[in-house]
């Protein structure tokens, strides 16, 4: 059999569009033969199966660790034959949450929801693949060329120097480059455990200041697992808008209001994937996109984003040393203008910081508790101009992740205000510096 | 399960001769085993003897195998309801497929398509998958002694009566 083809160049047939077939033997040699709703690509010399009911194959491969597995082209029609060898099974951890959530895709999509569960994650060394000869379809090229994309992508967020940019950079060429539609940057609060959205494209309503609870949804489960996870067609097992909600409403608001930002996501996707970020072991963020397409994104689209990722994570992590944060006044500046008209009432919550205008909720956590430290400095000492280092100096602003996601909270907390907000907002003034603008004579208000 | 060489049971005749999908696996001497797609499959008339047809170069190994062992796995699945039934045999044999194999391969191919359909393949698809050369035909014969249900879901891997 021929070593000359990798797996790599067979990762087409892997996205359980056309269940494969495996044949084993018992330790009497007895050949068996069943049908295999997934194979999933680990690496260039590595499957793993869906290991869902203990059966005849399961317990020849116990025996016999060798087998041959057809599987097949759906674009191009090719038929291979992989002879693999067991190795092990794994029943938790990231291979076999990424296999899970795809299974849920593949089982919804083929009317076995609810019969196909994944219990293991059975991982097999491929010894070697030969194509079956037969008649084949033509190969379509893509439009875009993911690699292409890619570099330029990077390219471009290399030449970035502040987050905000940073954010908004991979956004655009998400849209630009890659054609993808729909897309969020949550970034991670690991002390609670949740991830928020600062950036998105392609809502209705930006969702930014949204929250996910880690394991929730395929962005939760990316999370919390630091694995890229991609459905490729619509299952209701990964739904996170419900998850959501829920999770949210558990925290309970005070006075029975409701603190909550509606999760954006898209309502019926039929393809979602979510890649962790990354610097180290240390988890940033997660980048979402989804589609109302089915099979909208495959390994090769997994790939270029997860490039995306890594070099996302590595420039936040530049980003926030503090040569990087050198806090220099680019400009001076101008006079800020006076508030004027009737006052909005702001009212702070201290039990979760949430904060409320005019009894509409705007924020809360630690972008809330940045606010209303804000607006009580303006009412105080009427002050307008700030820095992030004393906003990380302040000890009323509990930041969770040794300051360090900062940052990402004041572009959170800018953009809500820009959002939700025409009496205040946030301008930046310098790098590390910023201005506070009150259009309207503020009554500040702590709740009990 | 059958323990003894019995008429398989009229409906999983019909069963066989539906629109369905057919793999055909075996094990060489070493006990690695091997598998092909097969094109047809006929049922004797007195329901105790299967031949199955498949296209030969590709299936050569496959082939070999058979002709070494005499073990045969099969497994023919309808696509659109995951209704899946494997048949094993240990008397199988290898021939030139003979007259009346045309005949089969093409009533297969079309029912085969038909099922496929159903679930949104097209026919460019399932034409190509079922593509072989009329003159490259080789028929498996065997006695199913064995036949297990293996539809997914909890009755998954269950015998099958007669």
């Amino acid at each position: 059999m021929s070593r000359d083809i990798s797996l790599d160049a067979i990762r087409t047939c892997l996205e359980g569009v056309i269940p494969a077939a495996i044949a084993t033997t018992d330790s009497e040699g007895m050949p068996n033969v069943s049908v295999l709703s997934q194979v999933h690509y680990m690496d260039p010399t590595h499957v793993a199966l869906s290991y869902q009911f203990f059966n005849k194959t399961r317990r020849n491969i116990l025996a016999n660790p060798h087998a041959m597995l057809q599987v097949i082209d759906p674009g191009t029609v090719a038929q291979y034959r992989l002879r693999v060898r067991y190795l092990r099974t794994e029943t938790s951890g990231p291979l076999f949450e990424s296999m899970r959530a795809k299974l849920a895709g593949i089982a919804s999509h083929t009317g076995m929801a609810g019969v196909f569960r994944l219990l293991g994650a059975d991982v097999f060394e491929a010894l070697g693949i030969e194509e079956v000869p037969g008649a084949t379809l033509p190969v379509l090229a893509r439009n875009r060329s993911l690699p292409a994309a890619t570099r330029r992508c990077c390219e471009r967020l290399s030449a970035c120097t502040d987050l905000e940019e940073l954010l908004d950079r991979t956004i655009s060429d998400l849209r630009d480059l890659f054609g993808v539609e729909h897309a969020m940057i949550l970034i991670a609060d690991e002390s609670a455990g949740r991830l928020y959205t600062v950036a998105s494209l392609g809502y209705s309503a930006s969702g930014i200041g949204s929250e996910i609870a880690f394991g929730d949804g395929v962005i939760g489960v990316a999370a919390r697992e630091h694995t890229a996870i991609r459905i490729t067609h619509a299952t209701s097992d990964y739904a996170y808008g419900r998850a959501a909600r829920d999770s949210s409403r558990e925290l309970g608001a005070p006075g029975g209001e409701a603190t909550e930002i509606p999760f954006p996501g898209l309502a019926n996707p039929h393809s979602q994937l979510a890649v962790p970020i990354r610097v180290g072991k240390e988890l940033i963020g997660v980048l979402f996109t989804e589609s109302r397409e089915a099979m909208r994104f495959c390994y090769d689209d997994e790939d270029a984003l997860a490039t995306v990722a890594a070099l996302l994570g590595t420039m936040i992590h530049i980003m926030r040393q503090p040569a990087a944060a050198v806090e220099a006044v680019t400009e001076a500046p101008t006079a800020a203008a006076e508030p004027s008209g009737a006052p909005a009432l702001l009212c702070h919550h201290a039990a979760d910081d949430s904060v409320f205008i005019d009894h509409q909720y705007l924020i809360k956590g630690v972008a809330g508790a940045i606010l209303w430290w804000l607006v009580r400095q303006h009412a105080q000492h009427a002050r307008t101009d700030f820095s992030n280092r004393e906003l990380r100096l302040a000890p009323c602003i509990r930041l969770p992740e040794a300051a360090e996601n900062l940052e990402a909270r004041l572009i959170l907390l800018r953009r809500r205000l820009a959002e939700r907000c025409d009496i205040l907002g946030i301008e930046k003034t310098g790098r590390g510096r910023f201005r506070l603008v009150v259009r309207r004579p503020l009554a500040l208000k702590e709740m009990p | 399960m059958m323990d003894q060489p019995e008429c398989l049971s009229r409906e999983l005749i019909a069963f066989l001769k539906g629109d369905i999908s057919i793999m055909l696996a075996s094990g060489d001497r070493t006990g690695l085993p091997t598998l092909g797609r097969a094109l047809a499959c006929d049922v004797s008339a007195d329901g105790r003897r299967l031949t199955v047809f498949l296209a030969a170069k590709p299936n050569a190994a496959l082939l070999s195998a058979i002709a070494d062992s005499a073990r045969v796995a099969l497994v023919v699945n309808r696509p659109s309801t995951h209704r899946s039934i494997q048949l094993k045999g240990w008397d199988a044999e290898v021939a030139p497929a003979g007259e009346g194999a045309a005949a089969a391969v093409a009533r297969h191919g079309a029912g085969f398509c038909r099922d496929v359909g159903l679930i949104g393949f097209d026919e460019a698809f399932s034409r190509t998958l079922m593509a072989h050369d009329p003159d490259d035909l080789a028929a498996v014969t065997f006695t199913p002694v064995a036949a297990f249900d293996q539809t997914p879901g909890p009755r998954a891997g269950g015998p099958v009566g007669p």
